[in-house]
């Protein structure tokens, strides 16, 4: 405990601490649980990921899978799920089975198997995160993995093509999405108002689909349609993660916000300065011109008689 | 309204005695526990081939009328089209919690069996293999086996389970078995009065570990130090299975299988 724990990851980008779930997983426990874990994100460098991410190294010992890394953060004292009770604990492991089922699949098709989101955002960004040969290789590897591990968990008969196994596992990810909000309801976490491990995993999940902007986003609108499960994604982004890597797209929401609201104030001031304007001017000496009226109405009776007179 | 459940339903599986395998047993067996709770009656037929007939390629399978439906989840989803359901009297937030609930029977126990009965060497040579090519005449028995071991240790290896070791599979049966145990509690059934595909799910894998001989006791061991789980299939045993005269199959074949209930 005393040495520091580093945890070797994948970084960030769009607001989020790190693009992959597990990585991500990792990353929200530590901090909801409070472990002092340095994080190193892989950027550019032979120290290539030995393995899968993320990886936890704590004198000598190595841990690589996420569930590994939890327990050993638990046994190391640094544990999220203290108040919870052994029924509460037990609906954890299920409802972190049906996020694997379900929405895992959907997830990884997202990012590594959809060729435009692939092509266009998941292979440049992950590539530019490793050293020069191996970003020719792994990201490619990843993508097969993915395939792989869709096709041979969701894909046996009766689904034959690709797209019908596609259009399943957005359906079934898409049912899961919408339990999950069920699940939620209005409180402020999965389990009364501290973070626990569901919310780590939950969050690790659901904050990649939430943020990266892809040019695919079946998913993504479907997760904005329930917006307690995205209130739930910011809650925890703004309060557990204070967004030191490139956080600049809600900082510039927040000045931008500012901006606004600094114009809608100037536009109110002006239209209550129009409005008594307004009212000055209807207050305002216009008397004269009605004045006017009423003494041509006077003058056109005194000069009808004059004319009148004049004309014999 | 319902439409009629015909008379003559049938649910199909491997030979009872030498073909069928851990894992297929208990997905046949929680089928069956859920038609039984649903009312329904269903006869159960051994074929060899049943899992070449299935349109899943996954037992068990039933035929009823002209249709044919395989899995537990198609299956519930089939009986409830036809007007009987045992999960409607669950608010929105119990139905999530009990589809989480079964994915993680799917997704511990009945992986936990395969990969105890297809990756575990001494347990498939000496039960998975000759079991699972029984009906077959040499060499198509090992051929056969071999394509099966070859496949599940593809999905084994694609969900990260290969490189498990069998006392970490162990483990997380364990892991799994405390979770239900919790879930349970003191209640008869997981949703307290009326059972559900849930307890039908659980009740299948449950009784087909406890009764079933393999190599070890270990996997029987784990599910017996929870006394509250034991307990759950003796009475889902008692109220759904016995008394079923006309069902002597699957009597015979229980009787047959050292039921370590008794």
């Amino acid at each position: 405990m005393a040495a520091p724990m580093e945890l070797s990851c994948w970084g960030g980008d769009w607001g989020l601490p790190s693009l992959h779930p597990e990585s991500l997983t990792v990353m929200a426990y530590a901090k909801f649980s409070g472990a002092p874990l340095a994080v190193n994100t892989i950027n550019n460098s032979w120290r290539a990921p030995k393995g899968d991410l993320p990886v936890l190294v704590s004198e000598d010992i190595v841990i690589s899978q996420p569930a590994k890394i939890l327990n050993f953060l638990r046994k190391q004292k640094y544990n999220a799920d203290y108040d919870l009770s052994a029924k509460q604990g037990a609906d954890t492991l299920a409802y972190i089975a049906l996020l694997e089922e379900k929405l895992l699949p959907a997830l990884l098709h997202t990012f590594w198997i959809e060729a435009e989101n692939y092509c266009s955002v998941t292979k440049p960004w992950f590539a530019s995160k490793i050293a020069f040969p191996l970003s020719l290789y792994l990201p490619g590897k990843m993508s097969r993995e993915a395939l792989n591990r869709i096709l041979l968990t969701k894909g046996g008969p009766p689904l034959y093509s690709l797209t019908e196994v596609e259009a399943q596992i957005y359906r079934d990810a898409k049912e899961c999405l919408n339990l999950l909000s069920k699940r939620l309801g209005t409180s402020q976490f999965f389990f009364g108002d501290t973070p626990t491990t569901l919310d780590a995993f939950v969050f690790g999940f659901l904050a990649p689909i939430y943020k990266v902007c892809f040019p695919r986003v079946q998913l993504q609108e479907h997760l904005k349609q329930l917006p307690n499960l995205c209130r739930f994604c910011d809650d925890i982004l703004t309060s557990y993660f204070r967004l030191t890597v490139s956080g600049h797209a809600p900082a510039g929401q927040d000045t931008a916000d500012a901006n606004l609201q600094k114009l809608t104030q100037l536009v109110n001031k002006e239209s209550n300065l129009i409005e008594k304007m307004d009212d000055n001017l209807r207050k305002s000496p216009q008397h004269p011109p009605r004045k006017l009226t009423t003494l041509k109405l006077a003058a056109g009776g005194e000069e009808s008689s004059p004319i009148s007179r004049l004309s014999p | 309204a319902a439409e009629p459940w015909p008379e003559n339903a049938a649910l199909y599986q491997q030979l009872k005695e030498e073909q069928i395998l851990l894992s297929d047993n208990a997905s046949s067996l929680a089928v069956q526990a859920f038609l039984q709770m649903c009312n329904l009656p269903i006869r159960v037929i051994c074929r060899a081939n049943a899992e070449y007939m299935s349109p899943s390629g996954k037992v068990p399978f039933i035929h009823v009328g002209n249709q044919v439906v395989s899995e537990l989840g198609p299956i519930v989803q089939f009986v409830k089209a036809k007007g009987h359901s045992l999960s409607d009297g669950l608010d929105e937030v119990q139905k999530a919690e009990m589809k989480a609930y079964m994915e993680l029977v799917n997704n511990m126990l009945l992986t936990a069996e395969l990969y105890l009965q297809w990756c575990d060497d001494v347990t498939v040579e000496e039960i998975t293999h000759p079991r699972y090519g029984s009906p077959y005449p040499w060499p198509l028995n090992r051929i056969l086996s071999y394509q099966k071991q070859w496949e599940v240790r593809r999905k084994m290896k694609a969900i990260g389970w290969a490189g498990k070791t069998l006392e970490q599979v162990l483990e997380d049966v364990d892991q799994c078995c405390h979770a239900l145990s919790q879930r349970l509690g003191t209640q008869p059934y997981f949703f307290n009065k009326q059972p559900t595909e849930l307890d039908a799910l659980v009740f299948g894998h449950l009784f087909t570990i406890l009764t079933t001989q393999l190599i070890t006791d270990e996997l029987s061991e784990k599910v017996k130090n929870y006394s509250n789980l034991t307990a759950f299939c003796r009475r889902i045993e008692q109220q759904y299975f016995e008394g079923h005269e006309k069902d002597s199959s699957t009597i015979a074949a229980r009787s047959s299988k050292r039921s370590l209930l008794r």
